[in-house]
């Protein structure tokens, strides 16, 4: 393990224990200690294990298989933009959700909604690599990816418009604009294959997406077959965005910023860039769940409304300057 | 060892190579030359397996056709003309990726025996000083030096190098063909795609020639770039002091 990584998951799990002790009824530490190993006031108890915990993991598990995504999506489009949320696999792993949701197969299987999130999330996915596989540029996937999202974003507006009630329009809003808010440990039991077998399959991936940064042609001279490698890294970015938008909705940005930081600490490699990138996007999406709770807002905040107001001017800011750096 | 049986390469509905056989022992070194557009890249693609094609290629006596990626990549390295670099790696982390078939890590992680195959291929290349420099911080000369160590960092028996003079001073064009020439007598066989004749002749003992898809001429160097083929092929001719002159002013 390297010394980044090691730093990394020494502040990811600090941050988790923060996560644990801070929220609207903060608590002290040796209460927390107790209730961790099962003594104490049964509330505190509760709030710990029935809440605070199964949030913080899911803010962490969110945003890790986020940041993976990403910087396995851009080591295979050779994008430092290329993220879950900007090219649209986030959105059809929504719609795939609210389909799942709104034709009430979600009350009839618990599965169903992953299930329905991982299928949008791969369709996409598949979309992007048939347009990069016919020599479809960084810009055109980009632009098919705004297609992509502003497609699936009506196709849901559609679904809250015939919403059959307000109190199902109120659970699709609040779904969509991304929370981990009220996670408990089914939820994340739920999203975990998804993020295991994604993560898996990503890692497969990892040493032919170093081979791919000389390009597809000289990737297959070397011994790095490229299909295998799309279908590795569609494969598990598909299952671990799926997954992720089934936990916690459509959560933006952190695909991109993650990354972004990490690569000139790990020598720019796709490759190493992808363990730490999980770590830090799991930090910044705890991070960033700690201090919508610390805020004083009378409604708290959403995490993915948090993300896109944080990432949104960030994504700008990189941009800009690859802009700069073609031109 | 590898050889070619009525190779052809259809690239949009157009026939870039067509029906070229040729057979290259252990050991030996050729230029492929041939006016632009001749199809002298298609063929070396086609060989490396980027490209599909017709015909029998054999590497080593095997079929190729029969081979995975990897195994290929095993018997063949292949340096393309253009050669884009992704993202800003180290110079040496692209020059390990010449190992990638047998030993697929950067170079920091390789074993012993696969970090010294790369540094002796950046000696080798004259680039020994670009470690721990960032790639695209590199001058183009510097840039294809270490593209040419990535290909002599490869073990593997065959090299294809689709002019890999491009972008060097003259100094490092003959270092770099003394270098291939060092790599054929230690048994390895090459076929380099050239565009200066004159350093052809000089560093080959065997030319082919290709226009317009078609294999023209195989042979030495006054055979294969005889008086008729220059002209023919090329629209030169050697003026009265033996240089290069167009044919038809």
């Amino acid at each position: 393990m390297s010394r980044l990584t090691l730093m990394l998951a020494l502040v990811a799990a600090l941050l988790f224990a923060v996560s644990a002790l801070v929220g609207t009824a903060p608590l002290p530490l040796g209460d927390a200690f107790a209730a961790l190993i099962g003594q104490g006031d049964e509330r505190v108890r509760a709030i710990l294990w029935e809440l605070r915990l199964p949030r913080a993991a899911a803010a962490f598990a969110v945003g890790a298989a986020l940041g993976l995504a990403g910087a396995a999506l851009q080591g295979l489009l050779q994008n430092p933009l290329a993220e879950p949320g900007v090219l649209g696999v986030s959105a059809f792993s929504a719609l795939g959700a609210v389909i799942a949701i709104f034709f009430g197969f979600a009350a009839v299987n618990s599965f169903a909604v992953p299930l329905a999130a991982i299928l949008g999330a791969g369709v996409a996915t598949l979309l992007l690599v048939f347009a990069a596989s016919r020599g479809a540029g960084s810009v055109t996937l980009l632009l098919i990816g705004i297609g992509l999202s502003s497609f699936a974003g009506a196709l849901m507006s559609l679904a809250l418009n015939m919403a059959p009630n307000p109190y199902s329009l109120a659970d699709l809003v609040n779904w969509m604009m991304g929370s981990v808010a009220n996670r408990s440990w089914a939820d994340i039991l739920l999203g975990a294959p998804g993020w295991i077998i994604g993560a898996a399959l990503v890692f497969l991936a990892g040493p032919g997406l170093r081979a791919l940064s000389l390009g597809a042609e000289t990737a297959t001279s070397l011994g790095a077959d490229p299909r295998r490698i799309r279908l590795l890294v569609i494969g598990g970015t598909s299952l671990l965005a799926g997954a992720s938008v089934a936990t916690a909705g459509t959560i933006g940005f952190v695909g991109i910023v993650a990354p972004h930081i990490i690569r000139p600490f790990v020598r720019h490699d796709p490759q190493r860039l992808l363990i730490p990138s999980a770590l830090l996007a799991g930090i910044i999406l705890m991070a960033a769940d700690i201090a919508i709770r610390v805020l004083p807002f009378q409604q708290e905040l959403k995490l993915g409304v948090a993300a896109a107001l944080v990432g949104g001017p960030v994504f700008i800011w990189i941009a800009t300057r690859l802009g700069r750096a073609s031109s | 060892m590898i050889s070619a049986e009525h190779l052809t390469v259809t690239l949009n509905g157009r026939d870039v190579v067509r029906d070229v056989s040729f057979w290259l022992r252990d050991g030996e070194m050729v230029a492929l030359v041939g006016p632009n557009g001749a199809g002298k890249s298609s063929v070396l693609k086609a060989l490396a397996g980027v490209v599909p094609s017709e015909g029998d290629i054999r590497i080593g006596d095997a079929p190729a056709d029969k081979m995975t990626v990897r195994e290929r990549a095993k018997r063949l390295a292949w340096l393309p003309q253009t050669r884009p670099v992704a993202w800003n790696l180290m110079a040496e982390d692209v020059v390990a990726l010449g190992r990638f078939a047998d030993a697929p890590a950067p170079f920091d992680r390789m074993g012993e025996a696969d970090r010294a195959a790369v540094v002796a291929a950046l000696d080798k290349a004259d680039a020994t000083h670009l470690i721990g420099r960032s790639f695209q911080a590199l001058s183009g000369g510097e840039q294809a030096r270490v593209h040419l160590a990535r290909l002599l960092a490869s073990p593997a028996p065959v090299l294809l190098l689709d002019e890999p003079c491009a972008a060097l001073d003259i100094a490092h064009q003959l270092a770099l063909m003394a270098a291939l020439k060092a790599e054929a007598a230690a048994g390895r066989t090459l076929i380099v795609v050239l565009h200066d004749l004159e350093l052809a002749a000089r560093f080959c003992p065997r030319i082919l020639v290709m226009q317009a898809g078609v294999l023209v001429a195989d042979g030495a160097p006054e055979v294969a770039l005889s008086a008729e083929t220059l002209a023919g092929v090329f629209g030169v001719r050697l003026d009265a002091k033996g240089r290069l002159e167009r044919a038809s002013p």
